[in-house]
């Protein structure tokens, strides 16, 4: 086999391991963005694709759409937390590597409304950005966003979460929250959640 | 092979670290830091439209180390600069020949003290010479990398990690160029030794024609084209060599020439100052004239 196809079938493969995780979030008021599913029915998208929160809808790629509500938000880091009753589904693998530049990496999301669109660049920069609580690591990558594509994961070439895209923090740069963020985002969550009816059930 | 487009990520790191070793920032202007390329030990090669001052420019190396650095040449027609560390303390970059439309290629750039920078593209188009705001670029590459600001003087580079150019953004057009290494390299040993490219200058006006089967047989070779010459500057070494309008240039110094980017090549380097062999075909008959290459002013 050619390098080519080779190519061709690593990113078919590619795209099997990551259609589940990517989900559609509805707002009344802004329209759809993108989110990742985390596990539990837990949804991660972002603060701004959560808006106020009223009339949120989450649609799978097999199923929904859902009623979901802000369960989380971290403003600063443009992170927001959703629940759904669909407890099915499994959650993306957040990358525990250190992002390194010059790596492939891939959006996946809703650019312009259009579902499931996968673009594909490198990783340019991981860099500081100065918020209004202090500085955030962002990650810089050359992939194309457009308004649809908040809330979706960058991927790597192994298809691990490295970090959530977020337009809205660099303005015309392709800009994602890093998975460190996101882990620690998700790690407060889980600490403060209430457990589960399956841990209960055991008690 | 696990998957390949791991390896192809993990190739791409790797050509990303081993050309970051070599790509310095350089702080030469007030605004905006930019990137540069260790050239030798102690010379690291920038683009000159960066280079806004000549005293206190810094340059910080990829292991975060600062050294001062005074201006060891400069040449404004190709956008490039040299600057001499205070000491020897950068690791040259490796070159790369002369990359392929459409081959994969990386932009890297050192804007701040964060760390490595890179963009992915592909070779869209190799050319020149082409006229610039301040001169003449021999040779040109450009790419659909991304030119991030503070990109210029950085370094295009090739999937093993090798300099294939420099990028810059200095000539304008709204968009970035890359100076070829191997160009690059020759004004910077040009600016290593005077300090600035000095560039030959004939004083004529010409322009490309087909050279009719009599004429090729005058030149006893086969030859289809050559500059018919439609102007000759006044007390020009042109003039002063007897060359007139309506010849036909035809060669310097033994080699055909059939188009401008010939004669270009045969009048850069070290060809100013020097008596040089012109071969013409006037009134269908072969000669040869002597002609004492100037500087183009």
């Amino acid at each position: 086999m050619n390098l080519t196809a080779m190519f061709e079938n690593a990113l078919d493969d590619l795209m099997k391991r990551i259609r589940g995780m990517l989900v559609v979030v509805n707002n009344e008021h802004q329209g759809a963005g993108a989110g990742v599913l985390a596990g539990d029915g837990l949804v991660l998208t972002n603060n701004h694709v959560a808006g106020d929160g009223h009339a949120l809808e989450v649609t799978l790629d097999d199923g929904g759409p859902y009623k979901a509500k802000v369960i989380k938000r971290k403003v600063d880091a443009d992170l927001a937390l959703l629940q759904i009753s669909d407890h099915g589904h499994a959650g993306a693998i957040f990358s525990t590597q250190e992002p390194r530049p010059g790596e492939m990496v891939f959006a996946y999301g809703h650019p312009w409304g259009q579902r499931n669109v996968l673009t594909g660049g490198v990783l340019s920069a991981v860099t500081t950005a100065r918020t209004r609580r202090g500085e955030l690591t962002i990650l810089r990558s050359d992939v194309q966003l457009a308004p649809g594509n908040s809330g979706g994961p960058l991927l790597n070439a192994a298809g691990e979460v490295l970090g959530l895209n977020a337009m809205i923090l660099g303005g015309d740069q392709s800009v994602a929250i890093p998975a460190s963020v996101i882990r620690e985002f998700l790690a407060e969550a889980h600490k403060n959640m209430p457990r589960s009816k399956a841990a209960e059930d055991v008690l | 092979m696990a998957n390949v487009l791991v390896e192809l990520s993990n190739a791409m790191v790797a050509a990303t670290e081993k050309a970051g070793a070599s790509t310095v920032l350089v702080n030469a202007r007030r605004r905006m830091s930019a990137s540069g390329v260790v050239y030798a030990a102690d010379l690291v090669l920038t683009a000159d439209h960066v280079v806004e001052q000549e005293e206190g420019i810094t340059v910080t190396l990829s292991d975060g180390s600062m050294l001062g650095a005074k201006l060891a040449g400069r040449d404004p027609g190709s956008d490039l600069a040299l600057l001499r560390l205070e000491r020897p303390a950068g690791k040259p970059a490796e070159i790369a020949p002369e990359p392929k439309i459409g081959q994969l290629v990386l932009a890297l750039g050192r804007p701040s003290t964060e760390g490595i920078e890179a963009s992915l593209g592909v070779v869209s188009a190799v050319g020149g010479p082409v006229r610039t705001p301040r001169g003449m670029l021999d040779r040109y590459i450009r790419t659909d990398t991304t030119p991030y600001p503070g990109f210029s003087g950085g370094p295009l580079v090739d999937s093993e990690g090798r300099v294939a150019g420099l990028n810059t953004s200095g000539f304008g057009y709204g968009a970035a160029l890359t100076i070829p290494a191997g160009l690059a390299w020759s004004v910077a040993a040009q600016l290593e030794k005077n300090g600035s490219v000095q560039r030959g200058y004939l004083g004529i006006r010409s322009q490309s024609v087909e050279i009719s089967a009599a004429a090729q047989k005058a030149l006893k070779r086969e030859q289809a084209a050559g500059l018919v010459i439609i102007g000759v500057e006044n007390e020009s070494p042109a003039e002063a060599g007897g060359m007139m309008v309506g010849d036909i240039l035809v060669g310097i110094e033994a080699h055909p020439i059939q188009d401008h980017d010939e004669l270009f090549a045969r009048l850069a380097g070290d060809a100013v100052g020097k008596s040089i062999a012109v071969e013409i075909l006037r009134g269908g008959k072969q000669e040869t004239l002597k002609v004492k290459v100037g500087v183009r002013p």
